[in-house]
């Protein structure tokens, strides 16, 4: 069985062959390199890139889109994809600041719980729809998206939300949202990252995902219960979109309609980047952290360089085209072997 | 099964273009519906902002009706739920199809708004701006809050107050291609140049709608300019965005900033220290106003040079009739001390 070519094998084999990707894929590897030189290259060229003032705030932007990225890259691993979540930021949010901190004072464990409820209600809405209607995952989440936007509006009631008390301030970007100078929001994200990455890569559950999305009929065929583990992807990444809203919420004092908007972008921007295969099947949450590493180094980079604020978003671009590309690349290469 | 599967998208997909096709005439007959009511000899002004629900264009729509109870107008106040030209294209088509006597627009994109302006004018109805114009286009009035040199003598005014006249300092935005916004950057500039020669603007960025964004940019930039001094954020998300970066880095009393935010969103800011100045307008004044001169179009009433309002708690504003802009005055620079008398 192992000496003979691999597209002359049944699937079950093919699998065995390869049952786990190397710890740290080869596109991990490139970001990770990429991002130490541009951030060496930015201590020397800029007055103050690599100081704490520069850093802390830099993780603390790519928490919440790190962290939904999780949900994010398990959803895209089964071949779906979630285009609600920036609506569902914004619903998640509206309650957390309006309805939790400011009308009912309340502190910050019934905040994060509540976050995380709305956020599981609406992922596990995705998630039904998903897996009992299927339909394809963009059009089931396009059409939530709009439904979730609806509410957020209805909640924000043509107001924005103001005088938002500073209860969540230990997930925010002040000092006291920082633990031995790492930002709180980004030990969270990292823990979480890694707990993921040890599930996706070592467990029988987290297999199951690659499988769904490698093969969805063989995946079935071979015992996976495809429809629960479809519903768990979306529901994770609902549960993910509550903790990361808390998140944006403790950024500012203030919490205005457009929150949300386009963060499905960034998440999926970040996933992408970080090596996951859009047509499902492969991919990893390390490489998702570094996507949106990479992204936010890039922004925050222009910036400092005083160069014109489009530049960011050509080179996010040509980012995923780059890492579009090279799944391609890879993909064939696959086929051929 | 795959038939099956087949049938399900094909239903769906039916069921979906069904659900947008009824959801579309529901709007259109709720509109139309608010039109109906209006059926009287009143006047029927419509006022399409660049999306509805935000707290300042609400405050717009607030004046508006309460111009309306005044002067016996039919006030009629509908925009999209995000800042997006075609949606709004949309609303003000439908305004222009239930013959309002006057239609001001608040322009998402003023360019792509002007042939349909002229469609307005053509079908009888007088058209104008209110709050953003479309200067290449061929609307009757323009109601403008405040000039655009006034803006910018407010902000700099205001920052170079608190940062002692002189320093660097750069300016956070949100589009880069947002007309009016790059025009008082440019009033602020040259104001600055002219009047404060020992001050520097460094940078000018831009941030979107996104506060969040408004905050890291400011943020780097503070890294990036170790001397820096101050900041303006000249647009509601960046005002406020610009004030919590300050915040956030600990630098209250190193770092000054103004933001055009609405009072209420620089409300805390203004508290903290970590923004010295707000730099708006009434809005609620600038929607009483638009009201009033959709009033005066319909009845085809000629403005004068100085023009007076017989409501609005507004005494006078001026107009400029080679331009057609009627500019309600001043713009307010509030602080922390009268922040509180204003609810928006």
């Amino acid at each position: 069985m192992s000496t003979a070519t691999v597209h002359d094998q049944p699937p079950t084999s093919t699998k065995r062959q390869r049952i786990l990707a190397p710890p740290v894929t080869g596109q991990e590897i490139v970001l990770l390199g990429v991002i130490a030189v541009l951030w060496l290259v930015l201590g020397f060229t800029t007055p103050a890139f690599m100081s704490a003032g520069s850093i802390q705030p830099l993780l603390g932007a790519v928490a919440p889109i790190a962290l939904i990225g999780i949900g994010m890259t398990v959803v895209i691993i089964t071949g779906g994809i979630d285009v609600s979540v920036g609506a569902s930021i914004a619903v998640c949010s509206v309650i957390i600041a309006k309805l939790v901190l400011v009308q009912a004072g309340l502190g910050l464990p019934v905040a994060v719980i509540t976050g995380i409820v709305v956020g599981g209600l609406l992922g596990l809405l995705n998630g039904a729809l998903i897996a009992y209607g299927r339909v394809h995952a963009i059009i089931i989440t396009f059409g939530t998206a709009n439904l979730f936007l609806w509410l957020s509006l209805k909640l924000f009631n043509s107001s924005t939300v103001n005088n938002i008390p500073d209860t969540l301030a230990a997930l925010g970007n002040g000092s006291a949202g920082r633990t031995a100078g790492v930002p709180n929001s980004f030990l969270i994200t990292v823990v979480l990252v890694a707990l993921a990455w040890v599930y996706l890569r070592h467990t029988a559950g987290g297999r199951h995902f690659y499988a769904i999305g490698g093969d969805q009929l063989a995946a079935q065929l071979a015992g996976v219960k495809v429809r629960q583990r479809i519903l768990i992807a979306y529901l994770l990444t609902g549960l993910l979109v509550g903790l990361a809203s808390c998140i944006v919420v403790a950024q500012g004092s203030n919490l205005g309609q457009n929150v949300g908007t386009g963060k499905e972008l960034a998440v999926i921007a970040a996933v992408v980047i970080g090596g996951t295969s859009i047509t499902g099947g492969r991919g990893s949450v390390l490489g998702t952290v570094l996507g949106a590493l990479l992204v936010q180094t890039v922004a925050s980079g222009v910036t400092q360089l005083g160069w014109r604020s489009e530049l960011s978003d050509l080179f996010v671009g040509v980012a995923i085209i780059i890492a579009v590309g090279a799944d391609l690349i890879r993909e064939r290469a696959r086929r051929k072997r | 099964m795959r038939s099956k599967l087949r049938l399900t998208a094909a239903v769906t997909v039916a069921l979906a273009v069904a659900a947008t096709g009824a959801a579309c005439t529901k709007k259109n007959d709720t509109t139309a519906a608010g039109g109906g009511d209006a059926a009287g000899g009143t006047a029927k002004v419509a006022f399409v902002p660049k999306l509805q629900g935000i707290p300042y264009f609400e405050a717009m729509n607030d004046g508006g009706k309460e111009a309306a109870g005044e002067l016996g107008v039919d006030w009629l106040y509908q925009g999209p739920t995000s800042a997006d030209a075609a949606a709004q294209a949309d609303i003000v088509n439908s305004f222009i199809q239930q013959k309002v006597d006057a239609l001001f627009i608040a322009p998402n994109d003023p360019d792509s708004m002007a042939p349909l302006i002229k469609q307005g004018i053509d079908a009888g109805v007088k058209v104008g701006t209110s709050d953003t114009d479309a200067p290449n286009s061929a609307r009757e009035l323009m109601v403008l809050m405040a000039s655009a040199e006034g803006i910018g003598k407010a902000n700099t005014e205001a920052l170079m107050k608190a940062m002692g006249g002189k320093g660097e300092y750069a300016i956070v935005s949100c589009g880069e291609t947002a007309s009016q916004l790059n025009q008082w950057i440019d009033e602020i500039k040259k104001y600055q140049t002219a009047n404060y020669p020992d001050a520097k603007l460094v940078d000018t960025v831009y941030a979107g709608e996104d506060v969040a964004k408004a905050t890291q940019m400011a943020t780097d930039l503070m890294n990036a300019h170790p001397n820096l001094k101050g900041f303006v954020g000249v647009c509601s998300t960046a005002g406020p965005g610009v004030a919590q970066a300050v915040e956030n880095a600990g630098k209250i009393g190193k770092v000054f900033t103004v933001g055009m935010g609405t009072p209420n969103d620089m409300k805390k800011y203004l508290q903290s220290g970590s923004a010295s100045a707000g730099v708006l307008w009434d809005a609620k004044a600038l929607g009483c106003l638009t009201a009033w001169a959709g009033l005066q179009l319909a009845q085809d009433k000629q403005f004068q040079a100085s023009q007076p309002v017989e409501a609005c708690g507004l005494d006078k504003v001026t107009y400029d009739s080679s331009t057609k802009v009627l500019l309600m005055g001043d713009p307010l620079t509030f602080t922390k001390d009268t922040v509180g008398n204003y609810n928006f």
